[in-house]
């Protein structure tokens, strides 16, 4: 290993590099992991949370528990996919406490239900900034649905259609059998199909 | 029982279309000669190839500076070790506590204080070895990163304070060991690692393509992180001997 050439040093080494130090407590290299995943993992809390600032605590969150847990990090799949398992985690919980908050105050604060889900206010008649950051009718249609969908099957959507995991992983991230997550993909598209056909199929 | 399907279900398209295991057997084949299904399949693929335009905001270019900013209090030290500090600390707080020891007695020709005059030679030579690993290791961690680094890497802040951390740190062990060697491989090593992170550490926040490669050309043209690992293994080495 010594003899390999400065300058052709691939990035997947120098992780490992970071990920060594990190396991001896090294905050510098664990500062390395965060610039090189925190933007990545922004994307996949956005698209769970449907709001910036829950996704930037989303990825604080994750960071922390990578930290504590870096000793369970085995290096079967990649540190990047790792970390999205704990982003996944971490939100879904993020995601069901939202939600039990919301059905523990239901007639009374049934107006404010909209306020409190970041993708429904997306969705909603009045347009946010963040609706009008969305590009076109698809993207407000495809926010308004998912925002419709149980914390279960946006999740595996999301994970099965932009995070390119698998079924079998899927399952293993949301700690249901094959089969269940399996059908809250099948569901979400189904769903998704019935809102979107209309502009994008066909 | 017949395991060529009618037409294939939706959740069979869903399948194919996110290449999953579990298609019913001969499904591919029935798709490519049936004109409902692969009608069906298209349309569920014009659908989902929709849900793509959902773009997701683009956080601004400093976005991991403001996380690291909220993780980076909120680390927790490592798990102790009964009543000890943890060995991560003990020895960057040991070393610190020799080297001082040894600056004193080399700027005050008095003898050395009782803790490092306490310590054995082999001992001395094996927490400097130690220390020397360590500072190398980060010194390592940080030219990787910059080797690495491609043009649109624009974020230099964080390497700016590393880099600085380093000078200093390195100052220091290389006062004490040139004050006990004079001049050696080491030394000169330790030497040119300063001057290139003083570089690093005069960076502006933002380095233009152009000053980004200008750092690695100085990085490689000396082969600076090739020698930086050598020497640090060497170190780890030295140091791990009981
Ligand atoms: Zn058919």
């Amino acid at each position: 290993m010594l003899n390999t050439q400065v300058a052709e040093i691939p990035a997947a080494q120098s992780e490992e590099f970071a990920i060594e130090r990190v396991r001896r407590g090294d905050r510098d290299a664990f500062r390395v992991l965060v610039d090189q995943h925190a933007r990545a993992l922004f994307r996949l809390a956005y698209r769970m949370t449907g709001n910036e600032i829950d996704a930037e605590d989303m990825v604080q969150e994750t960071f922390l528990k990578a930290w504590k847990q870096i000793a369970k990090f085995d290096g079967r799949a990649s540190f990047g996919t790792w970390l999205h398992r704990i982003c996944t985690n971490c939100t879904l919980d993020h995601l069901r406490t939202r939600q039990r908050r919301q059905e523990t105050q239901p007639a009374v604060h049934a107006a404010k239900e909209d306020q409190s889900d970041p993708l429904s206010q997306i969705a909603g008649e009045s347009p946010s900034p963040e609706r009008l950051a969305l590009s076109g009718q698809v993207s407000a249609i495809l926010s308004a649905t998912l925002a419709d969908l149980t914390v279960m099957e946006r999740t595996a959507f999301i994970l099965r259609h932009y995070e390119g995991m698998g079924i079998e992983s899927i399952s293993n991230v949301l700690g249901v059998q094959p089969g269940a997550a399996k059908h809250s993909v099948f569901r979400a598209v189904q769903k998704l199909r019935q809102a979107l056909e209309p502009v994008a199929g066909k | 029982m017949n395991t060529q399907p009618i037409h294939l279900t939706e959740e069979d398209l869903v399948l194919l279309y996110y290449r999953e295991p579990g298609l019913p057997g001969g499904a591919r084949e029935h798709l490519r000669t049936c004109g409902t299904c692969s009608a069906a399949a298209e349309s569920l693929a014009k659908t989902l190839n929709a849900c793509d335009e959902w773009t997701v905001p683009e956080p601004p270019v400093d976005f991991s500076r403001g996380i690291w900013a909220g993780v980076a209090p909120r680390l927790e030290p490592r798990a102790r070790r009964s009543w000890l500090l943890p060995a991560r600390w003990l020895v960057p707080a040991f070393c610190a506590l020799l080297l001082a020891a040894f600056l004193i007695g080399r700027v005050s020709k008095k003898p050395e204080p009782a803790l490092a005059a306490g310590l054995s030679d082999q001992a001395r030579q094996r927490i400097m070895a130690i220390t020397l690993a360590d500072h190398l290791d980060r010194a390592e961690l940080l030219l990787t990163e910059i080797s690495n680094a491609t043009d649109t890497a624009p974020d230099f802040s964080s390497a700016r304070y590393r880099a600085q951390d380093l000078v200093g740190e390195g100052r220091l062990i290389l006062q004490t060991i040139s004050a006990e060697t004079g001049e050696t491989a080491t030394t000169s090593l330790l030497d040119e690692v300063e001057r290139f992170m003083l570089e690093v550490a005069n960076s502006p926040d933002r380095v233009t393509p152009e000053e980004l490669q200008t750092l690695q050309r100085r990085m490689n043209s000396g082969s600076l992180l090739f020698k930086v690992r050598i020497i640090q293994s060497n170190f780890r080495t030295e140091g791990q001997k009981s």
